[in-house]
């Protein structure tokens, strides 16, 4: 080696080195403006509000289904303390009534529109996505007015947050912010003026207020709404959500009535009782103006009725027929049809209703046309009861009737021989994890 | 007809009958273990609790088919009128029956509360207790008897 170019050598290495510390402070100046907000001075004093808007805001949380999470016990409304399971970590509700201490009592309205708009809370630290900021960020400003006077005027409750249990490196708030970049479209909502009046208020109050999308589509593997695939299905505490577009499960059409019906009580003849996480939704919507929630049904019903007519056991009449001899899986649907001629077919049979209340028969349970079982598999393990209020009778819990195999022998033959469709892969499996408490 | 084997309140019992058969029918018309009572047969009023395998279950909806080797737990496992167990103690002492036909049924699913979770909360008791009925409207003798049950245990669960 020549020794004369050692120190050029040197000195080359030395202006690298200085460049690269530099583009490195350059970046993580840039990360810090990116991840930092500023907080947002408390308030002194709660305002004072209208009669008139408050009761508005009642009406807008309902639609924003807001209670859904921050309601745990109903006896403390908005004080919050659910626990969320998201592919991150377990993310806990935070307490939004207006206690200056634990809540949201001193958060100014501008505080509280920013957490709607942006995911910020009033002391700066960003919110995690749970909370569905990237659909409220579209809010009409007097809708996130009313909700103000609305939270602002509930009972305040002293509920501290529980410490989320975030995996690695998630527990590090500042990285919502790169999540921001990525899916927080900060656009205000238009109407389409080729729509209907009613169209057009379905769509605000289902995109950004009742966030119906947040379940309804499925997420990327960041966790963020994958828009190119909008209401394709997507899932929510372990159940499948259904596709609400041209892919819809439904094995029968929906009309737009059963579809608002079923929105206002849970319960669409011939199609579904609302269970799992819809039924907390519905419990919030019969809350809202009821033409709200007709404008709901108007909007999403245009997607629904995108799905194609299908030969389906759905419109046939009798009950489920027994296993053919020739089943490749013949031992196990003999073990599935036992379970629904023993247990099910009590209320389920058809010709039963008028002692059974009506139960669905089973041949028109969307559950069984669901791209896998997970659904079903909760519907029989809990049963389903009706909203508070509702006067229909229940689906009793089976989950500790049926154990795994007796569980996973129903979901198959209710596959095959309900809905007629091709069997749900790794259904054992599926199965167990659904089972699980 | 089967012939079905059952271990119930830990002895073995062999009953022929249908499949389709509730276990209910089992327990009262064969093994004439009288205490689970026949409400609604729909499952809608837990008149009929027992336990199985630890869980509570309404016994109407339960085919005696798919009972298998599970254990098989009912009222007359608690207890009997002249040495009533620790559960029963506490609903005769805050006289949670009134006409009493829910009790039974009442009794299977707190001692399956107190057995998973010997200190429940109040508002614990209220959840498990929601799926059982009665027409007399004892509901708040009811959670105070399984409050007291619960005290009275120590926290050592249900093992009456």
């Amino acid at each position: 080696m020549d020794r004369s170019q050692r120190p050029r050598k040197s000195r080359r290495r030395t202006r690298r080195l200085l460049l690269a510390a530099l583009a490195l402070l350059v970046l993580a100046a840039a990360a810090w403006a990116i991840m930092w907000r500023p907080a947002i001075d408390p308030q002194k004093q709660v305002p004072a509000f209208d009669q008139a808007t408050i009761e508005r805001g009642r009406r807008v949380a309902a639609v924003g289904t807001c209670a859904a999470c921050h309601t745990v016990d109903p006896s403390r409304p908005y004080a919050g303390g659910r626990a969320l399971d998201t592919p991150f970590g377990t993310v806990y509700s935070t307490n939004i009534t207006p206690d200056a201490r634990t809540g949201i009592g001193s958060w100014s309205e501008a505080a509280f529109t920013r957490a709607l708009r942006e995911g910020v809370s009033r002391d700066g630290h960003l919110l995690y996505p749970a909370f569905p900021y990237d659909h409220y960020t579209r809010l009409a400003q007097d809708d996130i007015g009313a909700m103000y006077a609305w939270f602002m005027t509930r009972p305040a409750l002293d509920a501290p947050a529980r410490d989320n249990r975030m995996t690695f490196p998630f527990g590090f708030r500042p990285l919502v912010a790169f999540w921001n970049i990525l899916y927080l479209k900060r656009e205000p909502w238009r109407p389409d003026p080729q729509r209907s009046a009613e169209w057009n208020r379905g769509y605000y109050l289902s995109e950004a207020l009742a966030h119906c999308t947040a379940c309804h589509t499925p997420r990327t593997r960041l966790g963020g709404t994958d828009f190119s695939r909008h209401l394709d299905g997507g899932e929510a505490e372990g159940w499948y959500v259904p596709a609400l577009n041209v892919h819809s499960p439904s094995p029968l059409p929906w009309t737009r009535e059963h579809l608002a019906e079923y929105l206002r009580t849970g319960i669409a003849p011939d199609h579904a009782v609302a269970g799992g996480p819809m039924q907390a939704t519905v419990e919030n919507l019969r809350l809202a103006d009821p033409r709200d929630v007709d404008a709901i049904a108007t909007y999403i019903h245009g997607y629904l009725a995108q799905a194609p007519a299908r030969a389906t056991r759905a419109s046939q009449p009798g009950s489920l027929p027994v296993p053919q001899e020739g089943d490749a899986d013949l031992a196990r649907m003999r073990a599935g049809h036992a379970v629904y001629v023993n247990a099910c077919a009590r209320c389920h049979e058809v010709g039963r209703e008028a002692s059974s209340g009506a139960a669905l028969p089973l041949q028109k349970a969307v559950a069984l046309y669901d791209p896998d079982p997970r659904s079903l598999v909760h519907i029989v393990r809990d049963g389903i009861a009706p909203p508070d209020g509702e006067p229909a009778r229940w689906m009793p819990a089976f989950g500790a009737i049926l154990d795994d195999g007796q569980t996973a022998a129903l979901a198959a033959y209710l596959r095959r021989y309900g809905a007629g469709q091709p069997h749900w892969a790794d259904i054992d499996n599926k199965v167990r994890k659904a089972r699980q408490p | 007809m089967t012939t079905y084997h059952l271990r119930v309140n830990g002895r073995e019992h062999a009953v022929d009958t249908d499949p389709d058969t509730p276990l209910l029918y089992v327990l009262r018309n064969d093994l004439g273990l009288n205490g689970a009572k026949f409400g609604c047969g729909l499952g809608q009023c837990g008149a009929c609790t027992v336990t199985l395998a630890g869980g509570s279950v309404m016994s109407c909806l339960v085919p005696v088919s798919v009972v298998g080797a599970r254990p098989v737990g009912t009222v007359e496992g608690l207890g009997s009128a002249q040495a009533p167990g620790t559960l029963q103690q506490a609903f005769i002492a805050e006289q949670a029956a009134q006409c009493g036909y829910c009790i039974a049924g009442m009794l299977m699913r707190a001692q399956n509360l107190l057995a998973a979770n010997p200190k429940p909360t109040d508002a614990e008791i209220r959840k498990h207790m929601m799926p059982n009925l009665c027409r007399c409207g004892t509901h708040m003798r009811i959670l105070r008897a399984v409050r007291r049950a619960a005290d009275a245990m120590g926290g050592k669960g249900g093992k009456a």
